[in-house]
């Protein structure tokens, strides 16, 4: 059973690697149908199902195969000439395949889908009879010289007609061989020429093609031997070589490449591990950083900068090497379009080609995973809303055909697909209009878009210019998808468009998911991480910028209005901290949206893990994840697209948190309701003070220097009256002290009395800047102290 | 010889036996104070016991959900329980721990005031909780009863279950 299962598996890998191929050679067999090589490809995939799936018993799928095998059998002798009707059934039949290897990959079995339809059709073609309307043309005798020129590499052709279906095994084999080796020599002599590959057969080519029916008909009955090709037909067959690259590679031996298959999940384990490791490299530099500041011009620092800067670079080289296992060629994605492309365009009755580039472009197996949707509903709105009908086309002097190109390409750390159309564009205007009309947006917004906002319009759920729906598109729901997808992968869109010359749309997408780029930000004393691929740019700005339109806060940024949202509101960040004249707005561009977010320090760039915060804390709104950092703390990363959302019914406290000053005093009910804390490094000093002040009956606390006296207020365990700081001290001095007391909301207005040694001008002056009320030089008479603490602190008099 | 190596393996296996029998009637618990109340969690379902160290508010959560910490390269929330059981938050000092609990592949931090010990106790005194404050939603295991006092146990798998 289990070997059974094993081939099985091997049997499913195999048979959708083949067809997914399949999908793209068919629809350029349909502009070339004489093509042999590719016939043969077709063949090949048919037959190779056929047989795996007889042997595995899988008799609905070897049914259905078999007659495909028959059709396309009889078409590769040229007793039938494949036109679209007879593509249409093929087409069919391949979709039905690829349902029934789907079922077979879900049950083990290929039941519950009826081929026979599709079979009857299929064995009508092998009757000769054609579908519908169209028969196979009679053949015609072209001109004698156009054989000559277009003559393949071919050497004559034994009748097949006549053959046993063992015999043309034995000859198929015999002219793949054959094949082969001409192809290899072609490649040769190409590659030896220095020619490019085009990825798309020239227009001039597929003219010359129409008549290459009838000369190769020709060829096998009449010419006997053939000269070697002309050159340009090398460089066709060589084309169509590359451009079949992935199907024939496992046949031609000249092109193999060594490759194994592993898991998913080993890849992912590896990408895990690769994320702790660049965790650890984080810490390690920033414990680098630490050491240098402290041991400046020791000798052994130099040797620990650099084995830090050896790991960081390896570690950086490794990250990349195990992303690169997990890329894939965009090609994957790009493949089922042509087939798209072509049933669109005969449902719309529009000409429509399909120009592919950039196909080898990587990224992630999870991105290629999750681009595909967003494209599918680009390219069939473009073909259904973007392309004129061949008759407006010749109206507008446009070609009858409308061009749609799909291009990937690397953009920095971002991958672009731009996905160009030359058809109608997009009327800002119009969709102002239409969007007002369905109540998608308000008169005054419509007033004040810009063309550029109008355009993202068609992202809006519920939006559609088609007059009328259709079966490919007009629900208004494909493009809103298209937005929640990229959103998800923390992708942008953005959208250009002409009037009557056609529409751009670029995808720009991050390369991989799991490491990031992100810009650190503080807001009081918490630090967010923002995924540097949705940040456009920070700006730094005075409070005067920001103005209030209807209870939001916005700015002007250049030409455009942001609307601006304060990071602290949307997490809930309690305000203990003064917020200084100035802010740093980050300006957010998620999909097609911008937002501006306020914060209050901009801390810098880092590469960051993701992490996920678990079961228990998954779902929080507008956070993605966590990040540890390289000081070992935990650092939450902000889901952009979430954050967008939830700006909207965010409220602006933002800038009138003003002053409430000193929060509700209570009444002093005794003397020791009056708390002073002194702050100084000599014990002797502090029982002075303690001494001195004792007698008024007031809670003292003694704090031995200025972090811990910090630390103390932090913990709010007292409400404080009055400090009393010593200027010269350990880890924190009396100035910075109050610098950072005054930071805070809640004790703005604590007074704070310098008590200290120092009495030159400077230093007094220094207190004051540093926002002392009092100023006592030792030494004092404890009377004089205790005065100016009750002056300080309101003492009343009934407690003395 | 052999009898006597046979002897020793048999000595030795009895033991064993004994051993185990002896396990499966104690439970293993460790102690903790919560406000004025003394808590236990079975010993197997402590991953450790961490001194108190800086961890990062998370946004639209309860409040007894302080945050989250970094155990060692794993993001891990991180519970007060006083807030938790109703009690005003406290803050904390010299005795305060993060016990870290797992169940399964939940893992969470968890705040208590002080540890007190780990207790063997038979499982003979172990009584159900309260009919008032027992059933499945029940975070309380049962009570284990010791010469002196009284011991709420807690149920795993309930701290460690979301329910907001």
């Amino acid at each position: 059973m289990d070997e059974f299962q094993e081939i099985l598996q091997d049997f499913l890998v195999e048979s959708f690697e083949l067809v997914e191929k399949l999908d793209e050679d068919l629809v350029e067999l349909e502009s070339n149908p004489e093509d042999l090589e590719l016939l043969n490809g077709i063949f090949r995939v048919a037959h190779t199902v056929k047989g795996a799936s007889s042997f595995l018993n899988f008799d609905v799928l070897t049914h259905l195969t078999h007659h495909m095998e028959d059709v396309l059998n009889k078409a590769r002798h040229g007793d039938l000439i494949i036109t679209p009707d007879i593509m249409d059934v093929i087409l069919e039949s391949i979709d039905l395949m690829k349902a029934l290897l789907e079922t077979i990959r879900d049950t083990s079995a290929d039941e519950g889908i009826d081929v026979s339809a599709c079979v009857a059709r299929l064995d009508k073609i092998s009757n000769g009879e054609a579908p519908s309307d169209a028969t196979v043309e009679p053949e015609e005798k072209s001109e004698p010289e156009s054989v000559v020129e277009e003559a393949p590499a071919e050497e004559e052709e034994p009748d097949y007609d006549n053959m046993d279906p063992d015999e043309v095994e034995a000859e198929i084999e015999r002219l793949l061989a054959q094949r082969q080796s001409e192809d290899k020599a072609k490649r040769d002599a190409k590659i030896a020429a220095g020619e490019a590959v085009p990825t798309m057969p020239e227009v001039e080519d597929e003219e010359k093609k129409e008549e290459e029916p009838k000369v190769e008909k020709k060829e096998e009955k009449v010419v006997a031997k053939k000269v070697p090709a002309p050159v340009k037909k090398e460089q066709k067959s060589a084309n169509k070589e590359s451009a079949k690259a992935a199907a024939p590679t496992k046949r031609t031996p000249a092109a193999v490449e060594q490759t194994i298959r592993v898991d998913v999940k080993r890849l992912d384990h590896l990408m895990n591990l690769i994320g702790e490791l660049v965790l650890a490299k984080n810490r390690l530099m920033k414990i680098n950083e630490d050491v240098e500041e402290r041991y400046e011009g020791e000798e052994f620092l130099e040797e620990l900068t650099q084995v830090v800067s050896i790991v960081s670079l390896v570690t950086t080289d490794l990250q990349i090497a195990v992303m690169k296992t997990r890329m894939l060629p965009i090609g994957k994605v790009f493949n089922k379009f042509p087939r798209m492309i072509r049933d669109l365009s005969r449902e719309l009755n529009k000409k429509i080609e399909l120009v592919l580039a950039g196909e080898d472009t990587e990224l992630d197996k999870s991105l290629v995973e999750e681009i595909g949707d967003p494209l599918v509903h680009i390219i069939r709105n473009s073909c259904d809303h973007g392309i004129e009908t061949p008759e407006e086309r010749t109206a507008k002097g446009k070609p009858e055909g409308g061009t749609i190109s799909l291009k990937a390409y690397n953009e920095g750390n971002q991958i672009v697909i731009q996905i160009d159309d030359d058809g109608k564009g997009l009327d800002p205007q119009m969709l102002k209009e239409k969007s007002f009309e369905k109540g998608i947006i308000t008169e005054k917004e419509m007033d004040n878009m810009s063309d550029k906002e109008a355009f993202t319009l068609i992202f809006r759920p519920g939006f559609s210019t088609a007059a009328a729906v259709t079966s490919v598109s007009g629900r208004g729901v494909g493009m809103d998808v298209v937005k929640t997808n990229i959103e998800k992968l923390n992708g942008m869109i953005d959208i250009e468009s002409v009037v009557n010359v056609g529409t751009t749309i670029k995808l720009k997408i991050p390369l991989t998911l799991a490491i990031i780029q992100a810009l650190l930000v503080g807001v009081q004393e918490e630090h967010y991480a923002i995924p540097l691929a949705s940040v456009l740019e920070t700006v730094r700005i005075s409070k005067d910028e920001i103005y209030t339109v209807e209870g939001k806060s916005v700015m002007r940024l250049r030409d455009d209005v942001l609307s601006l949202v304060h990071i602290g509101d949307i997490f809930e960040v309690e305000r203990i901290l003064d917020a200084s004249e100035h802010a740093y707005v980050v300006v957010l561009g998620l999909g097609t949206s911008k937002l501006g977010l306020i914060v209050d320090t901009l801390v810098g760039q880092e590469e960051i893990v993701i992490k996920s915060l678990g079961d228990y804390l998954k779902g929080i709104e507008g956070v993605a994840g966590a990040t540890i950092r390289g000081d070992g703390g935990v650092t939450l990363i902000v889901d952009v697209a979430a954050l967008m959302n939830m700006a909207k019914d965010v409220k602006n406290s933002a800038l009138n948190s003003s002053t409430e000053g000193s929060s509700a005093v209570k009444e002093k009910t005794k003397a020791s309701d009056y708390t002073v804390m002194i702050v100084d490094d000599s014990k002797t000093d502090r029982t002075i003070m303690r001494k001195a002040l004792e007698p008024m009956g007031i809670t003292l606390v003694e704090a031995a220097d200025g972090q811990e006296a910090l630390n103390i207020l932090k913990s709010g365990d007292y409400n404080f009256d009055a400090m009393l700081v010593d200027i010269e001290m350990p880890r924190m001095d009396g100035y910075t002290l109050a610098t950072e007391i005054k930071k805070y909301n809640r004790y703005k207005n604590l007074p704070l009395i310098a008590v200290t040694s120092r009495t030159s001008k400077s230093d007094r002056m220094r207190g004051v800047e540093s926002g002392m009320v009092e100023y006592i030089t030792k030494p004092y008479s404890a009377d004089y102290l205790a005065s100016v603490v009750q002056r300080n602190v309101n003492f009343k008099a009934e407690f003395l | 010889m052999g009898d006597k190596l046979k002897q020793i393996i048999d000595k030795q296996s009895e033991q064993k036996n004994g051993v185990v029998e002896q396990l499966d009637d104690v439970v293993q618990l460790v102690g903790f104070m919560i406000g004025d109340e003394e808590y236990a969690v079975p010993i197997l379902a402590i991953q450790e016991i961490i001194k108190p160290f800086a961890w990062t508010r998370v946004p639209q959560v309860p409040n007894y959900i302080l945050g989250v910490f970094n155990l060692r390269g794993a993001v891990i929330p991180l519970l007060d329980l006083r807030t938790k059981f109703g009690l005003t938050p406290k803050n904390q000092g010299e005795d305060t721990r993060f016990v870290v609990l797992r169940h399964g592949d939940d893992v969470a931090g968890f705040v208590i005031d002080r540890l007190t010990m780990a207790i063997r106790l038979k499982k003979e005194n172990i009584g159900a909780a309260p009919d008032a404050v027992g059933g499945d939603d029940s975070i309380i295991e049962g009570v284990g009863k010791q010469a002196d006092k009284i011991i709420t146990i807690l149920k795993v798998n309930k701290l460690l279950e979301r329910t907001f």
